[in-house]
């Protein structure tokens, strides 16, 4: 089965960690995940500049390893990001921001890009509110 | 053949931005082409209600977005009946919106082939 | 064609639980996740309107559990893989975000 998740609310939202239990238990069960969309508060998700106590989860930082190791395809929405103030380096260029907050493996892409998950996925899983 | 979309806006126009978010979802949509569905839902119907000024809360105005959302191929366009009555809802600005009853929503839920609600 | 809803928030003050129990379907399933467990707190009104209908009805168990509430013979607590095979199972999942 292929999958396409999306996640709507920041990291610290509790349904930001079920969306990554829910796409930690997809890939055990064999399935696949043809894209992760972070929109709205999602966007936070990407963001380096998070700072977690040591005894506390850190989803940002979850997120990362998840993406890398899984070598998933993690999109976050450009124009909820720019709203948000969560620009990667190409974009704080473009706008003459001092502040980088989003790196690889994160991409900053439009709406398009969920549509496409939509499309290719069997699927779609939406995450976010509370 | 393209997997349909239907999206359930329940936001008001201006508490945050979830209406503007999810209309960006739909027109998206529309310019790939894509069949793409909007369902007005609970606080949702309120981006319908005539007479409103974003320029007054220096807000986006939304209406030009919506009243554009045919001429990106977006025509299946809907609220829920019961949601503009409990609002005193009467004349909505939005004149190609159908309004539905409950049962007529969950069987348009069930002809898309899937949804956010947002 | 059937529907997986899922609600995360508390029924209390929020109108989702209300509306999605407005417009579910009789093939439809809903998950309680997160604050939404709430619903299932006997002697309240989510309580007892849940437990009047007919749907299917899930219940995320790590949440239930947090909250020290007691999942009832007409719910099924589930776990993550669970959940992943419960949104294959249907047609599409609509989230109530």
């Amino acid at each position: 089965m292929k999958f396409a998740i999306a996640l709507f609310s920041a990291a610290h939202a509790p349904s930001s960690r079920r969306a990554l239990l829910f796409a930690q238990a997809a890939l055990a069960g064999g399935h696949e995940i043809v894209r992760l969309f972070f929109y709205q508060d999602g966007v936070y998700n990407a963001s380096d500049a998070v700072v977690t106590p040591q005894d506390e989860l850190d989803l940002p930082k979850q997120w990362r390893t998840f993406i890398t190791e899984q070598k998933l395809d993690g999109v976050v929405c450009i124009a909820a990001a720019l709203r948000r103030g969560a620009l990667n380096a190409e974009e704080a260029k473009r706008y003459q921001r001092e502040a980088i907050s989003v790196s690889a493996p994160w991409e900053l892409s439009g709406l398009g890009q969920l549509h496409d998950a939509v499309q290719d996925a069997d699927s779609l899983i939406c995450f976010g509110g509370a | 053949m393209a997997k349909s979309l239907l999206i359930i806006s329940r936001q008001s126009p201006w508490s945050g931005p979830g209406a503007r978010e999810a209309l960006d979802i739909v027109l998206a949509g529309g310019a790939f082409d894509l069949p793409i569905g909007l369902l007005f839902l609970d606080d949702g119907v309120l981006q319908l209600a005539a007479g409103q000024s974003a320029k007054v809360l220096q807000q986006k105005d939304l209406s030009a977005n919506l009243q554009a959302l045919p001429m990106f191929g977006v025509e299946e366009l809907f609220y829920c009946a019961d949601s503009a009555s409990t609002r005193g809802l009467g004349n909505l600005s939005l004149a190609e919106a159908q309004p539905l009853a409950a049962e007529q929503i969950t069987a348009l839920i069930d002809r898309y082939d899937q949804v956010i609600t947002l | 064609m059937s529907t997986l809803h899922v609600l995360s928030h508390s029924p209390f003050g929020d109108d989702r639980l209300t509306s999605c129990l407005r417009l579910i379907g009789s093939a439809d399933a809903l998950l309680l996740s997160g604050d939404a467990v709430y619903a299932l707190q006997p002697g309240t009104a989510p309580f007892t309107a849940l437990q009047n209908r007919q749907i299917k009805l899930f219940v995320l168990a790590e949440d239930t559990q947090a909250r020290a509430i007691d999942v009832p013979d007409w719910a099924e607590a589930i776990d993550y893989p669970a959940f992943v095979e419960l949104s294959i199972h249907h047609d599409k999942v609509n989230s109530w975000l």
